[in-house]
């Protein structure tokens, strides 16, 4: 038996840094409310959101990333185990999950818990998902930011990268079929286009039109692997061509530009059947708790991309309409702090889940053999034999 | 019936009754399957119910997993099950982990008919007994009819159950068998197998089309040798009538297992492991396995030499009967 080499090492350079296709968004067909400050300026009309809505929007992104630090610094700190970085993507799915109806399904990758928020879930629910509690709707049994909870129509991803698109879009069909209302969104990211079930579920969508949202938040890298190595063509969204889906590319930072295309998405969704969006936005953090992004690109690509940050750029424009003051945003950022922290103490003091329960669900009744398992596994770490 | 009008019978009497059942995968429409299985269906309920998809396994499965989370009871049609294998994720990670990885939240209400076996001159692509990726998996019941009437049962059973299962349906006996069937709507238990032929001497289990040449090999040995064999018919892999396995060996002492799934991890190997624990101390033999063999299925040779023949089964129960230590 061979003993264990030395570990190997990475030896290549990262690659040139690659400015952000927001700088040229125009000529790169990228629809835009806003320009890099926050004006709106860009090809698409300001959609006029209610004060509100706005209001709804700004704060959800706001705690959406103060959720992330905080996940973020407790990873690091031994606390919990696991992190997904959603820094960055805060416009491409609070702007689009709000889009849709209250009772319309969506279905998560893993960077998006802003859209639980949007839907109700508690802070506390969340962290106690992020620890692998018991109490928390999936009984702890996903990684963390793998999210989803019934209750409000939303579906946690369950294959590998992508290969849930077309679950969503069958769930799409079978609303169709049953002829009700409701309206579907999956979200996915650059890297599953290049999967089967993609294409499947385009190929399927094209042909049978289910009312749904392909939701491609292209983020620029798949772990390591940047855009232009996961495909040569022009854009993400220009796949559904093929298929005869309606296509279109978004700056998915620009929460306003996401929101009215989605909702646009969403209205025709029921006579023209499905849409490919594709949000040009960027993973600001690492792929996850277990990555090292200085392997593979520069700091000076990180730093073009802080310039096009989503939470500054929709609090200039709030600014600008009044609607939004520097003790606003101090009190926010005082409120989302002490509740995370109420949360985070709550969550972690909640139990793990009990070896016994790990049977429970895997059939809708357990098998003999199951419980035979469950019998042998509690005797067993009960020193019985 | 034959086993595919059975077949036919089953599908038609739960979409007659549940309008939430529909079929889905290809040629599966106007042409009624490649082999005729879902026959007049689209011309009797419609486009909308049976519904013939573009070629790809993995779309397939993996739409009709996402029409049972939405509440459908969709029965996709996978036209060989050597094609099953582009839609492994779906069934590994889509159709059987949802109600799990949800604490029970989602179910995944649909059934994967998968015609299976050998003994069609196939080659392995269409040859093919999946049936052990599936146990390994979890999370999914597989059946295996090899009769009209267990086919009739255990499809409407399928249909109903609240989780995904897998129909093996037996390709060779499609039309090689007549059976009374009362198109009654009646289900069969899943998971209980069927004592096929009662014997004192040794105890048989098999699943699929070769519980026939067990049958067969079984009378002769009576009628030649008075070798007395009890055969049991799974018809159900996941769960497995453990039960009525055991309380078998425990009568015969002896056990033989014959499928055609390769020897190695086939379906046997748990069977031989789950008996020599708990009727360790009835064995009085070591325990026999007839299977395919650990090599492709050949298109000249496959049905003759890798599948189970009667000879090698008539071998492999008297190695059982005459063992010694």
């Amino acid at each position: 038996m061979p003993t264990e080499t030395p570990p190997a090492q990475f030896l290549g350079d990262p690659r040139p840094a690659v400015p952000p296709p927001l700088d040229r968004a125009r000529e790169l067909g990228i629809h835009q409310v806003l320009d890099i400050e926050g004006r709106p300026r860009g090809d698409l009309p300001d959609p006029d959101l209610p004060p509100a809505t706005l209001h709804r929007m700004y704060r959800t992104m706001v705690l959406v990333r103060a959720i992330d630090e905080r996940g973020w610094r407790l990873q690091r700190s031994g606390r919990m185990e696991f992190w997904i970085p959603s820094r960055g993507q805060e416009a491409a799915h609070v702007g689009s999950a709000m889009a849709m109806d209250a009772d319309d399904w969506i279905f998560l990758a893993d960077r998006e818990p802003g859209a639980m928020l949007l839907r109700g879930a508690s802070l506390q629910s969340l962290f106690a998902q992020f620890f692998g509690r018991a109490g928390e709707p999936l009984k702890g049994r996903r990684l963390p930011l793998l999210l989803g909870d019934r209750a409000l129509n939303i579906v946690p991803c369950m294959t590998q990268v992508g290969a849930y698109i077309p679950h969503a879009a069958g769930a799409a069909w079978a609303a169709k079929l049953r002829g009700d209302g409701t309206r579907f969104i999956v979200y996915f990211g650059d890297g599953a286009t290049s999967r089967g079930e993609f294409h499947s579920a385009m190929n399927f969508a094209g042909i049978h039109r289910p009312p749904i949202i392909f939701f491609c938040q292209n983020n620029g890298w798949a772990v390591s692997t940047p855009t232009d190595r996961q495909t040569a063509s022009a854009s993400f969204a220009e796949k559904g061509e093929a298929y005869a889906v309606d296509n279109l590319r978004v700056d998915g930072n620009d929460p306003l530009a996401v929101y009215a295309v989605t909702r646009q998405a969403r209205e025709r969704a029921g006579e023209r059947g499905a849409s490919l969006i594709e949000a040009v936005t960027y993973r600001l953090g690492f792929h996850t708790s277990s990555d090292n992004p200085d392997l593979y690109r520069l700091p000076a690509e990180v730093a073009a991309w802080e310039r096009w940050d989503p939470i500054p750029r929709l609090r200039r424009y709030l600014e600008d309409k009044g609607l939004w003051s520097p003790a606003d945003e101090e009190e926010l950022v005082a409120q989302c702090q002490a509740e995370i922290e109420g949360a985070v103490a709550a969550a972690e003091a909640m139990p793990p889940p009990e070896p016994g329960g790990q049977f429970d669900d895997v059939l809708a009744a357990p098998t003999w053999r199951l419980e035979e398992q469950r019998a042998r596994l509690l005797a067993d770490l009960d020193g019985g034999g | 019936m034959t086993v595919l009008e059975a077949l036919n019978a089953a599908m038609a009497h739960e979409m007659a009754r549940d309008d939430r059942v529909v079929i889905l995968g290809e040629d599966v429409g106007t042409a009624g399957g490649i082999f005729r299985v879902t026959q007049g269906l689209q011309q009797r309920f419609g486009p909308k119910r049976v519904i013939d998809t573009p070629l790809d396994e993995k779309g397939i499965a993996a739409h009709a997993v996402g029409m049972a989370l939405y509440g459908l009871k969709p029965i996709a049609e996978i036209q060989f099950s050597g094609f099953i294998h582009d839609a492994f994720e779906q069934l590994m990670f889509g159709a059987s982990k949802y109600r799990w990885a949800t604490g029970g939240q989602y179910s995944v209400p649909m059934v994967v008919r998968a015609p299976s076996f050998g003994g069609i001159k196939g080659g392995f692509w269409h040859s093919q007994s999946p049936e052990a990726y599936y146990v390994h998996g979890g999370g999914m019941k597989i059946v295996a009819p090899s009769t009209p009437r267990d086919a009739y049962g255990l499809l409407l059973a399928a249909i109903r159950d609240p989780d995904p299962t897998l129909v093996l349906e037996p390709v060779p006996l499609y039309r090689a068998l007549r059976d009374e069937v009362a198109d009654d709507g009646t289900a069969l238990p899943i998971g209980e197998a069927c004592l096929v032929r009662e014997g004192a001497d040794v105890t048989v289990v098999t699943y699929g089309p070769l519980r026939h040449d067990v049958v067969a090999v079984a009378d002769e040995m009576a009628a030649a040798r008075g070798i007395e064999v009890e055969v049991i018919d799974l018809r159900s892999l996941m769960p497995f009538d453990v039960d009525g396995i055991v309380g078998s060996v425990r009568r015969t002492g002896r056990l033989v297992v014959v499928h055609e799934a390769p020897l190695s991890l086939g379906f046997g190997a748990e069977l031989a492991a789950t008996v020599q624990q708990v009727a360790f101390g009835y064995l009085h033999c070591p325990i026999e396995r007839v299977a395919g063999h650990d090599l492709p299925y050949g298109f000249a040779g496959g049905d003759e030499y890798y599948r189970p023949n009667r000879a090698r089964i008539g071998a492999a129960i008297t190695r059982a009967v005459e063992f010694s230590f």
